[in-house]
């Protein structure tokens, strides 16, 4: 297992080459430090951030959450980078927890150069749930809009074409007892490297070309908003029907159109009502 | 001639029963206690979909074309076949792109000692300058109710819809529906052009029952003119009169199959006056639609493309 330094090769000067899955997960940088894509700087720390994502992933993830053409503000008192929650109403993480001022979990999201690394923080950061993936539309979320393209990307370069891919629903196993770490992410069954969008207690999504005979629903033959229309065609239910938190779950999930909104709403329901007797 | 009779309550408190649907049993047995033992006979009722009110457009299937301004606290008039479906997808394609669409469609959860209930409102902050500053998305539900082959049923009075009590803790005010709109829907007069002469899915409204535990209900196979490809979805669910609690198992709503049938118009009417066992108590609804007509606008045949 390798261990969670934010940045395992010092390099002298800026990067020259970096690998295409790295780059996925550093395209938005400008984002989390609040600068629009025209003012985002090329280096962060020696890494080259902000670089254009190949095969149009990023465009293709963007699609899955948000409307075409030119953005509208869509509420009107928040033009801000924080995330709204569907859950509780208000910005989906507390300021203290980000630490805003301080590079910190920036550098742990960013630095590595080892792709599968970056994607177990990100798959597990809780700084990342905290941006929205545009200041038009506050309800999406950057987390899972990187997820997305990360895991668009791998299909992509495998040789799969959008039309081709699923959205695949697993149990997600009991908990590793240091909890839901970057690290355990990369020791765990449940996670499939880059393809794993969402690792949470009460289920795991792969978006993938290659379903086998898990749980799947086809993604559809272009990127749309289509998160409620994959989501109830799904072969099989992955979690526990007769609990009716469950139920509730699945059933504001057959209401969510933007993917990265809705993969945020099963990590907030969870947060707030997947523990204690809330039934 | 074939009529149903649409109603769109008001969510009054806080909602407590399944969490899906209200279903068109919950709904039945608000209204049996309030008609005479022949409408009680007869009286068919579908789920009642949850439904917020808010600006809208309608979708390119509806009789009506664009901006519909606030949508989901009436009943629009139903001129085509498709009109029937405005509320009753959860996914509410009518809201507008240009809102927070997903934020008004997912209802929001109290929780009561534990026990999670929908929120007949959700609120949202506005900037202090404004006068007002807090706004709200009102919820509804809609169903539909019809008299079986006996017409004399309908229409049920406003006073027999107003006031149901429906879900869990109902005698201490949880679940309360007021009237809010009611009309009449002739089914045989409707157009139903678009699903003639057509390749055509067939999408599940509502559960549609395999079996049931209820005493003398038939087991029922997926019906040979569903075009299915591998499994179904499942889920079990239950049917509750008064201390009795019957298990059903369900083809889960919200799938899509082939239509690998013949006559469409007939199995169209037939989807919305219900197939299967528990019709009469909202299971068994479906919908027909033109295969190239996908039900996510962007990847509708001519409206934008893959990208990649």
């Amino acid at each position: 297992m390798t261990s969670d330094v934010p940045f395992e090769s010092p390099h002298e000067g800026p990067e020259s080459d970096v690998d295409p899955m790295v780059a996925a997960f550093r395209h938005d940088v400008h984002k989390l430090r609040g600068r629009s894509h025209d003012a985002a700087q090329e280096v962060f720390r020696d890494a080259r951030v902000n670089e254009s994502v190949p095969l149009g992933a990023d465009g293709d993830a963007a699609r899955l959450s948000r409307p075409k053409g030119a953005p509208d503000e869509t509420v009107a008192n928040h033009q801000s980078p924080r995330r709204l929650s569907l859950v509780t109403g208000g910005t989906a993480v507390a300021s203290d927890r980000i630490r805003a001022s301080d590079d910190a979990p920036l550098d742990w999201l960013v630095l590595s150069t080892d792709p599968e690394v970056l994607h177990s923080r990100w798959l597990t950061s809780e700084a990342a749930a905290a941006y929205n993936e545009s200041v038009y539309y506050p309800y999406t979320s950057l987390r899972f809009h990187v997820l997305l393209v990360a895991a668009l990307l791998d299909n992509y370069r495998a040789g799969h074409e959008f039309a081709d891919l699923h959205l695949v629903a697993t149990p997600s196993g009991p908990l590793p007892d240091e909890g839901r770490t970057a690290a355990a992410a990369r020791g765990s069954d449940a996670v499939e490297p880059f393809r794993t969008v969402l690792w949470s207690p009460v289920m795991s999504l792969h978006v993938t070309g290659e379903p086998g005979d898990r749980p799947s629903a086809p993604l559809g033959s272009c990127p749309a908003r289509s998160f409620a229309d994959t989501w109830s065609r799904l072969s099989a239910h992955p979690f526990d029907q007769s609990c009716r938190r469950w139920r509730r779950l699945d059933a504001q999930l057959r209401r969510v159109r933007s993917w990265s909104t809705a993969l945020a709403y099963i990590e907030d329901y969870v947060a707030v009502y997947g523990d204690g007797d809330a039934r | 001639m074939t009529q149903v009779q649409q109603v769109l309550f008001e969510l009054e408190s806080d909602y407590q029963g399944h969490a899906y649907h209200v279903t068109g049993n919950a709904l039945f047995n608000a209204l049996a206690r309030r008609v005479d033992a022949r409408a009680r006979k007869q009286l068919q009722v579908s789920h009642g979909v949850f439904v917020p009110s808010e600006y809208g457009e309608y979708p390119s299937a509806h009789s009506e074309v664009g901006y519909a301004g606030v949508l989901g606290k009436s009943l629009p008039a139903v001129e085509n076949y498709a009109d029937l479906f405005l509320y009753r997808d959860a996914a509410q394609r009518w809201l507008l792109d240009s809102r927070p669409r997903d934020a008004h469609n997912v209802p929001d959860i109290q929780s009561h000692g534990g026990r999670l209930a929908f929120a007949p409102r959700c609120w949202f902050g506005r900037p202090e300058n404004v006068r007002n500053s807090k706004r709200s998305v009102q919820w509804f539900v809609q169903c539909y109710v019809h008299g079986g082959h006996d017409d004399d049923v309908l229409p049920l009075d406003d006073d027999v819809l107003d006031g149901l009590r429906v879900g869990a803790a109902r005698n201490y005010g949880l679940g309360e529906l007021s009237l809010k709109d009611t009309q009449l829907v002739e089914l045989d007069e409707l157009d139903y052009s678009r699903v003639e002469d057509t390749a055509l899915n067939l999408e599940l409204v509502s559960p549609f029952v395999l079996e049931s535990e209820y005493p003398g209900a038939d087991g029922q196979d997926v019906p040979w003119w569903w075009g299915v490809d591998g499994e179904l979805r499942r889920r079990e669910t239950r049917l509750v009169n008064g201390e009795e609690v019957h298990v059903l198992e369900t083809v889960d709503h919200g799938q899509v199959v082939d239509f690998a049938g013949t006559d469409a118009v007939r199995t169209a009417k037939n989807g919305v006056l219900r197939v299967g066992t528990h019709a009469k108590y909202g299971f068994g609804e479906f919908r027909l639609r033109p295969a190239k007509r996908d039900r996510v606008p962007e990847r509708a045949v001519g409206v934008g493309g893959a990208t990649s």
